[in-house]
């Protein structure tokens, strides 16, 4: 009774909308979406032989991989300048944490000012610094690159704080026996603290995996998925095939394969999760 | 050699600050700048005479005051429905082991990983069929159900740490489940529930892809997709731009830094338990 509420705002939301949409991946829609006809896997079939499709499979791999590298590598540095606990360190956090407060469509509309080629201040500031400015969102390899670093830019907060909590749970006592022991520094970051930090680590790459992986917004906003594609990821394209080519058949077996990948990662998180709580009780 | 760890260290935090603000730097020039000054090339890092006159003039270029209005009312109406939705559950959850507890609680934590790109489909249509397109309520619902499993996790949390014999006493004092919980749970996990609104609250003010997909009148548009819409224009007026989103952001940057504590560990819940 009391689930009631939640439970029906989720089949109507979410689970009902998922399992439709599996229906209509296997039939042929009109330019509306209703399904007209059984087309068995015929979507299925189109995808796996459309190169631009594979590509854009390949990209989104790429694009979920080294934005999470990047973001857990500047995130932990970041958690451990500020662990340190040297003066001004409580005024830096409060800085760090401002990305991500940013509202996503606003921070990719400003960036997107950013890396203009003429007026944008990235050239500014590359220009004064004696390189050469780029066009940035003009060439496929630059505007992945530019997009890229959004994202890692929305995303280092997150981990940084994530990460400093995490080494704030660390006893105390743990460092002083290693101390004792005579650990230099870094013998104790690498046998010590990334050890400790691992679940830590683990459920926050997951985490950011499934945000960057959805990253629809930042890269509809900054390139449109342009030039030619060439910055789209799965979320943008198959909202390109629904809502701009209307081929809301071929898009919902776009979001059938988006959905088996998210609840692959799913998964992954709710079973370490559960270890988690059976290792704590 | 402690003083070069030292200096090290704040050159090194120095330069992640510069990469993490200077979009927020661009931002507050370009929005004090006027307009003849946005577009010279190469542009300046000064204006030459910074003027608020983007802040008076925004107001007039587009309707902001309404897509303000737009957002506030879709933000407090998900937050309203998330919490009508999650106090009770997160009770029932917190207080009862009953058959497929888990399997609930497991269910919603995967809920919270889907992307609206996978139902937006599906939800466009039904929303179309039902003339629901252009409306507060298909953002309200559907921003509600994307906030709900964060917000149920976080109070079913803050409600089990209430201790049992509060509600108890509560009982016999003749209260029904239904007081006990809106007269003494609710104020006790008041931070659990704030925080609920809040993160509520900003997703909805922030959300951006079932807006661009469920509204298409200027009027009906929330703060996020009419700022955005500015970009189709001719040509694209950044200093007003920059004005606009410098005021859509203050609000949530506050609200952010009220909660953000709460936020981390609700988030990442499990990552910092061991």
């Amino acid at each position: 009774m009391l689930l009631l509420p939640s439970l029906l705002l989720l089949t109507a939301i979410i689970a009902y909308p998922i399992l439709d949409t599996f229906v209509t991946a296997f039939f042929k829609t009109d330019g509306s979406g209703r399904r007209v006809a059984f087309v068995g896997l015929d979507h299925f079939r189109a995808m796996a032989a459309d190169p631009v499709f594979r590509q854009i499979l390949g990209r989104t791999a790429l694009w979920t991989a080294l934005s999470v590298t990047l973001k857990t590598f500047f995130g932990l540095l970041t958690a451990m300048l500020l662990f340190t606990g040297l003066p001004g360190m409580k005024v830096a956090r409060l800085l760090v944490i401002l990305p991500w407060a940013f509202s996503l469509p606003i921070a990719a509309i400003l960036w997107r000012w950013i890396y203009d080629a003429q007026m944008g201040m990235l050239n500014l500031l590359l220009t004064s610094i004696g390189l050469t400015g780029q066009t940035w969102l003009a060439e496929p390899g630059l505007a992945f690159g530019a997009t890229l670093t959004v994202s890692v830019w929305t995303g280092v907060p997150f981990m940084a704080l994530v990460f400093l909590a995490g080494l704030q749970a660390i006893p105390e006592e743990l460092y002083e026996a290693g101390r004792i022991d005579g650990a230099g520094r870094w013998q104790e970051f690498v046998s010590l603290t990334l050890p400790l930090l691992k679940p830590t680590f683990v459920v926050a790459t997951i985490l950011s995996a499934v945000w960057t992986f959805n990253s629809f917004v930042l890269v509809h906003v900054i390139t449109g998925g342009g030039p030619l594609n060439s910055t789209d990821i799965l979320v943008t394209f198959l909202y390109k095939n629904a809502f701009e080519w209307l081929r809301f058949g071929q898009a919902s077996a776009m979001a059938l394969v988006t959905f088996l990948i998210l609840l692959a990662f799913s998964l992954v998180y709710v079973r370490l999760y559960y270890r988690e709580e059976m290792l704590a009780q | 050699m402690k003083l070069m760890r030292v200096g090290s260290i704040y050159m090194l935090l120095g330069l992640i600050l510069f990469g993490l603000l200077f979009p927020f730097y661009v931002m507050l020039i370009t929005s004090l700048k006027p307009m003849s000054e946005v577009f010279s090339i190469p542009p300046t890092w000064l204006p030459a005479k910074p003027s608020l006159h983007s802040y008076v003039e925004v107001w007039q270029a587009v309707p902001l005051g309404r897509f303000f209005w737009n957002s506030l009312v879709i933000a407090t109406g998900a937050s309203i429905l998330t919490l009508a939705c999650a106090i009770p559950a997160g009770y029932a959850l917190a207080r009862y082991r009953f058959p497929g507890r888990s399997l609930v609680l497991y269910t919603i934590l995967v809920t919270q990983m889907f992307s609206p790109v996978v139902v937006i489909i599906t939800l466009f249509k039904v929303l179309s069929a039902y003339k629901l397109l252009n409306t507060y309520a298909a953002l309200i619902v559907t921003n509600a159900a994307f906030a709900l499993a964060f917000s149920l996790w976080m109070l079913t949390g803050f409600f089990q740490s209430v201790p049992k014999e509060v509600e108890e006493a509560a009982q016999l004092d003749g209260c029904t489940t239904v007081q006990t919980m809106l007269k003494i749970l609710v104020p006790l996990a008041a931070p659990g529930v704030a925080t609920t609104v809040v993160y509520t609250f900003i997703l909805a003010w922030n959300e951006f892809i079932f807006a661009l997909t469920f509204i298409s009148s200027t009027r009906m548009q929330p703060l996020t997709l009419g700022l955005a819409s500015f970009i189709g224009r001719f040509t694209i007026e950044w200093n007003l731009l920059m004005a606009g989103s410098l005021l859509a952001t203050v609000p949530v940057i506050v609200l952010f830094l009220l909660v953000e504590k709460h936020l981390v560990t609700g988030l990442s819940a499990g990552a910092l338990k061991s």
